[in-house]
């Protein structure tokens, strides 16, 4: 055995650089897909059939196919019909798009879950349908929402390496062509999977005590 | 008199089940009316097609007159009309005093100073003022409902729809929460009330209905329905209920 993490140190610097475009990928991919999330929700949960529908197909064809399809498609079959996207942006629609569908039904089971007699009570008083939805469902939808909407950005973070194969330079194509370079593989793909491992621990800590601070409420 | 709230001839079904058959029912305004029957006899189910969380198949309901139907502007309709659940359906995320101001505040357009006002003031006629920070799940089902009864009165509705307010709570705690409910109706509140508690009816009711079935079987002075039914369902209920 002959382990040198000695030049994987003094590459550390680039392989960080990495590090920030996978925070960049994936914080932007997050945002843009609990919006997409949150307008997923309530397409599945209204009454209007065609809303529903949308929804509907959202989910089942995003979580019926695989995210390196949905990102293929994105980047490498789109400019045969004259739409061309940068690597970034087809990178973080894609991912957006994916984790979208599982925050729709993170949060479409959220709000479910809230006890049927709360909407009654809230339009006993007089409160509008959307009122009630925003005043009274969606809080306690958000909190049970939790802990299933840390998990699934946990697997975007992760998910976004798989953004390296559509030519991003984040993390993982970093430590790659960092290998071209050193041949050291075992060394960079643990440095890779410890810089990971550091990311998701620091977003795992933030979201006990988010957690932590509701359940006092 | 004035007539609150009229039924006639509705018809209220959930899928092949008919609930209501053909019910005709007028509350006069100041009445107080107490309906028992046993469950599944639709009890419920008429509070809830009063204040529309059900739509009705057929037959008319009017509100101080006024058919309510698909025309009729709910919010405004439900502002007018109290409810009480049998399972409280406070909003736990809320404490008590932002559980009681919210309707007025969002539906009311009351400014905060004043719903803070009216809510203090309901709060310690239910005597619960020292209550108002606290959380909901950290009550009694006493005092929960109690709390839902000062929600509700903030509203200042015409009249109060009690859904089995009692059914839910430990036998200790019945009695305040029906302690509250006499003073209500003391006062002239004008109320429908569904329950067991057969005490309260015979105290408070002047007029106790009897259901059965989707159809009102007997109507009587607590007096007469409680000493004399003239119903065979009626007699079989009651002599169920004191065992």
């Amino acid at each position: 055995m002959n382990l040198d993490y000695s030049v994987i140190l003094s590459k550390l610097p680039i392989l960080l650089q990495g590090g920030i475009v996978t925070l960049k990928v994936s914080l932007f991919a997050l945002l843009i897909g609990m919006i997409f999330g949150l307008f997923g929700a309530l397409f599945r949960i209204s009454s209007n059939r065609v809303l529903n529908s949308i929804g509907f197909v959202y989910v089942w064809i995003i979580r019926g196919t695989p995210l390196m399809v949905q990102l293929f498609i994105l980047y490498f079959g789109l400019p045969q019909l004259g739409i061309k996207l940068s690597s970034m942006t087809a990178g973080i629609l894609g991912l957006a798009v994916n984790t979208g569908a599982y925050v729709t039904e993170i949060l479409r089971a959220g709000i479910q879950a809230v006890d049927k007699g709360q909407m009654e009570a809230a339009q006993s008083l007089g409160m509008s349908y959307s009122k009630a939805m925003v005043r009274i469902i969606a809080p306690q939808a958000v909190k049970i929402s939790i802990p299933p909407l840390v998990n699934q950005f946990i697997m975007t973070l992760k998910n976004s390496s798989i953004a390296s194969l559509v030519t991003i330079t984040e993390l993982l194509r970093t430590g790659e062509q960092l290998i071209y370079t050193t041949f050291r593989s075992f060394e960079v793909y643990t440095t890779i999977g410890v810089i990971y491992l550091i990311m998701n621990s620091i977003f795992m800590v933030i979201a006990n005590q988010l957690e932590r601070r509701m359940a006092q409420k | 008199m004035k007539h609150m709230v009229e039924m006639e001839n509705v018809h209220k079904s959930f899928g092949s089940i008919e609930v209501l058959r053909g019910l005709n029912l007028v509350v006069d305004e100041g009445e107080k009316v107490v309906i028992i029957g046993p469950s599944g006899s639709g009890k419920s189910t008429i509070l809830r097609c009063i204040n529309r969380l059900e739509n009705i198949q057929a037959g008319t309901i009017r509100f101080e007159g006024v058919e309510i139907n698909n025309k009729t502007d709910l919010c405004a309709l439900r502002t007018n009309i109290g409810m009480v659940f049998q399972r409280f359906n406070l909003f736990p995320h809320k404490t008590v005093l932002e559980n009681i101001i919210e309707a007025p505040i969002q539906v009311k357009t009351l400014n905060r100073q004043e719903a803070v006002k009216i809510a203090l003031q309901l709060l310690e006629r239910v005597g619960l003022a020292e209550k108002r920070d606290a959380y909901p799940p950290q009550l009694s089902g006493g005092q929960q409902q109690r709390v839902a009864i000062a929600r509700a009165l903030a509203m200042n509705p015409k009249i109060m729809l009690f859904d089995e307010p009692t059914s839910a709570l430990d036998p200790e705690l019945v009695g305040e929460v029906l302690g509250v409910m006499k003073s209500l109706a003391d006062e002239g509140m004008s109320m429908i009330v569904v329950t067991h508690e057969l005490g309260f009816a015979r105290e408070v009711a002047d007029r106790v209905i009897f259901m059965d079935q989707g159809v009102i079987v007997e109507v009587g002075s607590p007096k007469e329905f409680f000493e004399n039914p003239q119903q065979e369902r009626t007699k079989a209920f009651l002599s169920c209920m004191r065992h």
